[in-house]
């Protein structure tokens, strides 16, 4: 084991910086496994946050940064973790390293490579609205900085033809030698933190999501309605890049939903589609904005304030009801929604431009896995169980590991942070346990 | 089967409404009758105003056509629950919409009685084999009766039972076929009148047993959902397999006993019954048959498979609703580029040339042409690329 007592946290979403970050400032070292190329997750995807309106990725990168820098922080980007054997103080981690075939200490990240790059690609982080290169950085704020190169795509590395980015980069970054690498780290406890997905549109056909183009998800929104987002923050809708007169957001497609196996409420999606809804009439004054709600859960401090000002300060329209079903009209691409207004109690049909779905949010892909690497358990909905939702919300069910954020169940940005702060102190006590050093604390970022 | 409101409602999970209204936002119904809301039907159940339910006429509007369950997040089966509350308004005596004069209803209730002799064969064609007994038996239905008494619209329904007849001698097989089949009582269990239903299944268990058959091949969508999930639900497990001709076509297809030599150059549409689609998930046995003929060029509705729109009757209560919704299913089914129209329900067959036949006020429908096209059954189609 490292002097230091020493924490892994899986996921560098939002609650695996705040966790990773509030560790190292107690003078732990702390290793942070991320999947993807980058550190930010979902919160780096959004464009703004209730019920502040913030600029999502304004407050989280100065995070990123902070969380990147730090001494006491290895971030294991673009890595998963493949084995986990020992028990709580004394954990050995196998994690393996995925090549980027750039070398990270001297790409500076100036984007030239891929500028020059023939293979043009989709782009995930974008889901699939734009486009990237075969090298790519994932988004412009990216931590770190560092272009990774697709090896699926990759003209060289699929054909063995091209190597232009490997002429052009000035750094001598590209490195097509690399290999996966496994490393191996011994950790006193583990946090997860590795967030969220979304239920699979396509299974309510009813809403054409797949099938009509104008019809999108939240997430999309998101990145529709960002300044860096495919469309520089215009608010089009996908089938002719026109602005749309309507916007519905509809809610609840899968949440509160028996036959999605979902029978939970996704938690954020009454507050985000108030703030979405928001926006567009920020963006455009001229749209109508209109939200089918189930029932309005708005049950924090300031959360019915805030769709209060939706309603009278926005002039954003509130129809209670959950759509029975959208269809398209093939020439204008617009959508027809049908539905009843349970409060006047007539079936209705809006005709709206652009529909929005607040789906909802399950356990991420790769959860399964991952617990049986873990050795946790999962519960009914996938998420993983927590020993005991009121005394131990943060504990899985294997001692000295423990789990914050949406991982668990749905939870807000607040609340995720909240938790992570709840993880690290609760793995703090107990790598201190067994670890020989006593933790001395540093300066923040220092 | 619950015959009581109180109990469908422990049953069909109604207690767990969100009151979302997705039921009525997707009830083809509700769109042309403002009175009618499955939500609201479901919200009374709850408030406990039972009489109003079960004395109002929205209890016999409800299509059970199942597309409201398909959707509804919390797995309420209205359409049970309907069933149910028509079940004890009949017991309890209270009149409802009668179709037809109440002649069809009249018909199958007298084929409750046991003393009736029927001569179901005589549209059987000339040459074809058909047996008293044997390892099929195939369950005709009304067809028959419907030619008889839909005689206005010419039907030709017989021309279903014929085409199955004929394939099943091409590819060898020698059905049973029973002169004194009963109605299967679909309609009188959906229109409330649970005894009579009863008694016309258990004379029919009785003659299926009497054939000796093992496998049972329905060509009505109605007759198949009530012999494999109604009478199950009365006797227990079956002693024979149901089957759909569709699903029977496709398994002989897939043998390679089923062979289409002639080509049939149509751009084809199929349309979902309700009772083989949602109600007994039978989706890609149809197209299967469809698309294994030459020539078919196979299409979609814009509302097809578990999202079909019904055609707008149930259990023969026909109103001018009813009328409205096939009009516009029939002119989805023409928007998708075909000019035939493929069905395997019998009824929905009916219900389509019947609106097609009728001389509707222009100022219902503006362009009634809009909405002709050639409707046909799978069987009969399939027949004719076998040379049949």
């Amino acid at each position: 084991m490292d002097e230091k007592p020493s924490v892994l946290v899986i996921g560098g979403g939002v609650a695996g910086i705040q966790a990773s970050t509030d560790l190292a400032n107690r003078g732990f070292q702390v290793y942070l496994a991320e999947k993807l190329p980058s550190i930010g997750g979902r919160m780096a995807q959004f464009d703004k946050t209730y019920p502040t309106l913030d600029c999502s990725i304004c407050i989280l990168a100065p995070k990123m940064i902070d969380c990147f820098r730090h001494p006491n922080i290895k971030v294991l980007a673009y890595s998963e973790v493949k084995s986990v054997s020992g028990s709580a103080g004394n954990f050995t981690i196998e994690i393996l390293r995925k090549p980027r075939f750039v070398d990270a200490a001297r790409c500076t990240g100036c984007g030239q490579c891929a500028e020059k790059c023939p293979k043009k690609i989709p782009n995930e982080w974008e889901l699939n609205m734009a486009g990237k290169k075969a090298i790519y950085m994932p988004f412009p704020q990216a931590v770190p900085r560092v272009m990774t190169i697709d090896p699926e795509n990759c003209l060289y590395l699929t054909k063995g033809i091209c190597r232009v980015c490997e002429k052009l980069c000035q750094a001598k970054a590209i490195d097509f030698s690399q290999k996966p690498e496994t490393v191996q780290i011994k950790v006193g406890s583990i946090i997860v933190a590795t967030g969220f997905d979304m239920i699979d549109p396509s299974k309510f056909p009813e809403y054409g999501y797949g099938k009509y183009k104008n019809v999108i998800v939240s997430l999309e929104f998101e990145r529709l309605i960002c300044a860096s987002g495919p469309t520089g923050g215009h608010l089009v809708r996908p089938s002719d890049h026109q602005k749309p007169k309507t916007v519905a957001f509809v809610l609840c497609v899968g949440s509160r939903d028996v036959k999605a196996g979902r029978v939970y409420c996704s938690n954020v999606c009454c507050l985000y589609s108030a703030k979405d809804a928001i926006l567009v009439k920020e963006h455009e004054p001229d749209v109508d904005a209109v939200i089918f709600y189930t029932d309005l859960r708005a049950y924090s401090k300031g959360s019915r304030e805030f769709i209060d000002r939706a309603i009278r300060d926005y002039g954003i329209k509130y129809i209670r009801g959950r759509p029975g079903e959208i269809r398209e009209d093939h020439e204008t691409k617009s959508l027809t929604i049908w539905y009843e207004n349970t409060l006047s109690r007539k079936v209705e049909k809006l005709q709206a431009d652009l529909v929005v779905l607040s789906v909802a949010c399950v356990p991420r892909g790769d959860t399964k896995e991952l617990a049986k690497v873990l050795g946790v358990e999962l519960d009914e909905y996938g998420f993983f169980k927590v020993a005991d939702p009121l005394y131990a919300p943060l504990d899985t069910t294997v001692r000295g590991v423990f789990a914050c954020g949406f991982c668990t169940g749905p939870k807000d940005i607040s609340d995720s942070v909240a938790q992570a702060s709840g993880t690290a102190a609760k793995a703090a006590e107990v790598s201190m346990m067994y670890a020989r050093a006593v933790p001395r604390a540093v300066k923040k970022g220092g | 089967m619950e015959t009581r409101m109180e109990d469908a409602m422990a049953k069909t999970n109604v207690r767990y409404c969100l009151k979302c209204g997705k039921c009525t936002g997707s009830c083809p119904l509700a769109r042309v009758n403002p009175e009618y809301s499955p939500r609201q039907t479901v919200e009374r159940a709850i408030l406990g105003r039972k009489d109003q339910i079960l004395r109002g006429k929205g209890v016999w509007w409800c299509l059970t056509c199942e597309l409201c369950s398909e959707r509804c997040p919390q797995e309420v089966r209205y359409p049970d629950f309907i069933r149910a509350c028509r079940i004890e308004a009949t017991a309890k005596g209270i009149e409802h919409m009668c179709a037809h004069g109440g002649m069809l209803a009249e018909l199958q209730r007298a084929m409750t009685s046991p003393e009736v002799k029927q001569d179901r064969l005589g549209w059987i064609p000339k040459g074809a084999k058909v047996s008293g007994t044997g390892d099929l038996l195939y369950f005709v239905g009304c067809l028959p009766y419907f030619d008889v008494i839909m005689e206005k619209i010419k039907p030709d329904s017989v021309a279903i039972g014929q085409s199955v007849v004929k394939i099943l001698n091409r590819v060898g097989v020698t059905p049973a076929i029973m002169p004194n089949e009963r109605c299967c009582g679909h309609d009188l269990l959906w229109t409330g009148e649970v005894e009579s239903f009863k008694k016309l299944a258990k004379l029919n268990m009785d003659e299926i047993a009497k054939t000796g058959a093992k496998t049972v091949l329905m060509s009505c969508p109605e007759g198949y959902r009530t012999l494999k999930l109604d009478y199950a639900d009365l006797f227990g497990e079956l002693p024979f397999e149901v089957v759909h001709t569709s699903e029977f076509f496709s398994r002989l297809i897939d043998e390679g006993r089923m062979k289409f030599d002639k080509s049939i150059d149509r751009k084809v549409v199929y349309h979902d019954p309700c009772r083989l689609g949602r109600h007994l998930r039978v989706f890609d046995a149809p197209r299967k048959v469809l698309s294994s003929i030459s020539g078919v060029q196979l299409k979609e509705m814009e509302r097809s498979r578990a999202e079909a729109m019904c055609c707008g009757v149930d259990a023969w209560m026909c109103n001018s609703n009813s009328k409205q919704m096939q009009i516009e299913r029939l002119r989805e089914a023409r928007m998708s580029g075909a000019d035939l129209l493929v069905t395997a329900c019998p009824k929905c067959q009916i219900h389509f040339r019947c609106v097609m036949s009728e001389k509707l006020p222009k100022s219902v429908f503006p362009v009634p042409d809009e909405a002709k096209i050639d409707v046909m059954d799978l069987s009969e189609l399939a027949a004719k690329a076998m040379g049949l």
